[in-house]
């Protein structure tokens, strides 16, 4: 009875192990079959900074293969790989200077100068997606005229608000610093906290001078910037742009270096303040957390002269093609094909991300209006592209700053020197 | 035969397959890691020049980078105090149960299981949430401080946490060489009238002075190449307030100006920090081993 028992088990074995493969080569053969002849494969590495968006790019990417089965013959599979935002830059630069470089890799669209000098961008000012973007946000990813990668997050921002707590206390979009602190007061009377402070990622303070520095060069002190790069200019200079700081960080919420970004949304989007000097990509916290949430943008103004109050104008992720690589007709197909007609439009607003060519024809959100209306109205500017040390420098300072380690004097000395650092080394 | 004339042939034989994975991993990624501190390479230019001794120079003028030093060396010999007489605390208290000695063992053990990066994010939890609940709902006003923005503060925040996760490992060494005391010597020095103080400093310190020192050199060690806790806790701020040498090396090579080769040389000063301080360790410590 054992022995018969034994049998039967190890035949049932051997059946599993001979109808397992078997039925995968069928399963293989009804995939393949449909195409004509004998379809090639190929491998594209895509490699992407942003996990939050992961199963929308995933979907994206077998939409791809799909479509270069039907239309090239090709069997791509396409290897997507999305590292933490926190590692990825070291991830990438490790895997180009080591010759692992990925076909295809997102960038900042302020570091495309360096990469374009280490010559890892694939010049894509001929391909039929240059013809598509909007000329504002081409300027972004182009260097001297060449289109070096795809834009994907592009955003006009400035200061969030919350559209209701304004309305309930008969306040609208400030044009002067003086309307600035009349809201901040009329806020505190009503009991609202006016600024949301989170302060406890560097990047997040930092904001404050990317707005304000960029409406000060773009109203009043052009050359700014030109002179800084040449050595001949200073932050003393802009000094002024620390009249608006101190009055969001007196009229801002408590415990601001325990505060993350997240949290920050999160909390703002409960309520907690009334503005939040944070860029639209925070949008998505916002609405998850209050989907009845009504949020506006406006421009941050630092002075009495609304010629400075202007809203950012700028592209953070970007997707790049790397030169050497082995299929780069391939990955020219993925990059036209993050742009494309029929496709793109429905990606860009998975994602949330705001329209930047004409081949996106989706309605663009409450908040992205009211920041598209100021640049409608000629009032943005380009974002300032300034060495990453100084705008690191800028974060951390702000955050002594907050909590007095530092004085404006102190600010104003170490900008200068890590602007002249960054200079002789580039 | 061979092996009689020429024994070390043998045993280096047997270590060749460690020996060739160590080299290839460890020693060779250290020396070209030498050779790169000698160039300016951006750790993304395909072409470097070589600059000589210059960045070596430029760490001497670099003022955050001894701060980060300056900073280290507090942290550590803080750490090396607090970890290893809290797990020696702990270590003796278990020995000493009859009872639930592997559960305690356990449970102690346990935070050194979990990632630290993973643990300072649960502690971020409890530093800016539940410790500012307890202070506005509870009354507890002195835990209503700034655990990650005021640098003093923060400095406690990081060094509870440290604690937390590295005092569960060193424990584990400490009840094992307490476990090899003998007996009888305990039980002479009872009859001789010592009580439980006087037979641990004058018995049972000096019978584990070995694990002492292993436990000192790890604490030293990793004090030095501390990263992960203060990255998930504080990411080094406020401004540059609670950054170590390892997050400042980081922070050199992969962010602002991304110098590697300039990083490299910092890295390089501090492995000759660290091993002309674990070397006088070794020293000290080893010459009171032979003591005994």
């Amino acid at each position: 009875m054992k022995k018969l028992l034994s049998m039967v088990l190890v035949v049932c074995v051997l059946v599993s192990l001979a109808v397992i493969p078997a039925a995968a080569a069928g399963e293989e053969l009804a995939g393949t079959g449909a195409s004509k002849g004998e379809a090639r494969k190929a491998e594209l590495n895509i490699m992407m900074s942003f996990p939050q968006y992961m199963d929308q790019w995933e979907t994206y990417c077998k939409q791809f293969e799909e479509k270069m089965l039907e239309e090239e013959n090709i069997q791509v599979t396409v290897n997507l790989e999305m590292p933490s935002s926190d590692q990825y830059e070291s991830i990438l630069q490790a895997r180009l200077s080591g010759d692992d470089a990925p076909d295809l890799f997102t960038l900042h669209a302020n570091n495309i100068g360096t990469y374009n000098k280490a010559g890892y961008l694939y010049d894509l000012t001929e391909q039929p997606l240059a013809d598509v973007i909007y000329e504002n946000v081409r300027d972004t990813v182009s260097v001297d005229g060449a289109l070096l990668a795809v834009p994907i997050e592009s955003q006009a921002w400035g200061v969030l608000y919350n559209k209701e707590i304004f309305a309930q206390c008969g306040l609208e979009a400030p044009e002067t610093l003086a309307d600035l602190e009349a809201i901040c007061a009329t806020l505190e009377e009503q009991g609202y906290t006016p600024f949301m402070l989170a302060f406890q990622e560097q990047w997040v303070p930092q904001l404050m001078t990317g707005l304000t520095l960029g409406d000060i060069v773009s109203g009043k002190l052009t050359d700014w910037l030109e002179r800084m790069y040449a050595d001949q200019g200073s932050y003393d200079e802009v000094r002024e742009i620390f009249d608006v700081i101190d009055l969001i960080m007196t009229h801002g919420t408590d415990r601001a270096m325990e505060e993350g970004s997240e949290a920050g949304a999160a909390d703002f989007a409960l309520g907690k303040a009334a503005m939040f000097v944070q860029g639209t990509w925070a949008s998505n916290t916002i609405m998850t957390t209050n989907p009845d949430m009504q949020l506006g943008v406006f421009a941050l103004p630092i002075n009495d002269d609304p010629g400075c109050t202007l809203v950012n104008l700028s592209t953070s992720t970007t997707l790049a093609v790397y030169p050497e690589s082995e299929e780069l007709d391939l990955a020219l197909k993925f990059a036209n094909y993050v742009l494309d007609e029929n496709d793109s439009s429905e990606l860009f607003q998975a994602c949330s991300f705001n329209p930047l060519a004409t081949v996106h024809d989706y309605e663009a959100f409450s908040w992205v209006a009211d920041a598209s209306a100021y640049v409608a109205d000629g009032r943005a500017y380009q974002d300032l592209v300034l060495p990453s040390s100084v705008t690191d420098e800028q974060g951390r300072l702000l955050q002594e700053y907050y909590v007095g380690s530092v004085t404006v004097d102190e600010i104003v000395e170490r900008l200068d020197k890590a602007f002249q650092d960054a200079n002789a080394l580039s | 035969m061979g092996s009689r004339r020429h024994p070390n042939r043998s045993l280096l034989l047997f270590c060749l397959p460690a020996l060739v994975v160590y080299a290839l991993f460890k020693l060779f990624p250290a020396g070209a890691g030498l050779v790169y501190a000698l160039t300016d390479w951006n750790g993304l230019n395909r072409d470097y020049d070589f600059v000589g001794l210059r960045n070596f120079a430029e760490i001497f003028h670099d003022r955050y980078y001894w701060d980060s030093v300056l900073f280290t060396c507090k942290y550590t010999a803080v750490m090396v105090v607090v970890s290893n007489v809290l797990a020696l605390g702990l270590a003796v208290a278990i020995e000493s149960r009859r009872r639930a000695k592997g559960f305690f063992r356990t449970v102690f053990y346990m935070p050194n299981m979990i990632s630290m990066v993973i643990g300072g994010y649960m502690w971020m939890f409890i530093f800016t949430k539940v410790l500012y609940y307890l202070a506005d709902n509870y009354g507890m006003k002195f835990l209503d401080r700034s655990w990650i923005g005021d640098p003093r503060y923060s400095f406690i925040a990081i060094c509870v946490v440290a604690a937390w996760g590295a005092v569960g490992y060193l424990m584990i060494i400490y009840m094992a060489a307490l476990q090899g005391v003998p007996r009888e010597l305990k039980e002479a020095a009872a009859i001789d009238g010592a009580g439980g103080w006087i037979s641990f400093w004058k018995i049972v310190l000096p019978m584990i002075r070995h694990a002492v020192t292993i436990c000192v050199f790890w604490a030293l060690n990793a004090g030095f190449q501390v990263f992960d806790v203060i990255y998930a806790l504080t990411g080094g701020g406020p401004g540059r307030a609670t950054q170590s040498v390892a997050i400042n090396i980081y922070e050199e090579a992969f962010r602002g100006n991304i110098r590697y080769g300039y990083a490299t040389a910092k890295s390089t000063v501090l492995f000759i920090i660290v091993l002309v301080i674990t070397m006088l360790q070794l020293y000290l410590t080893g010459r009171k081993e032979q003591e005994l």
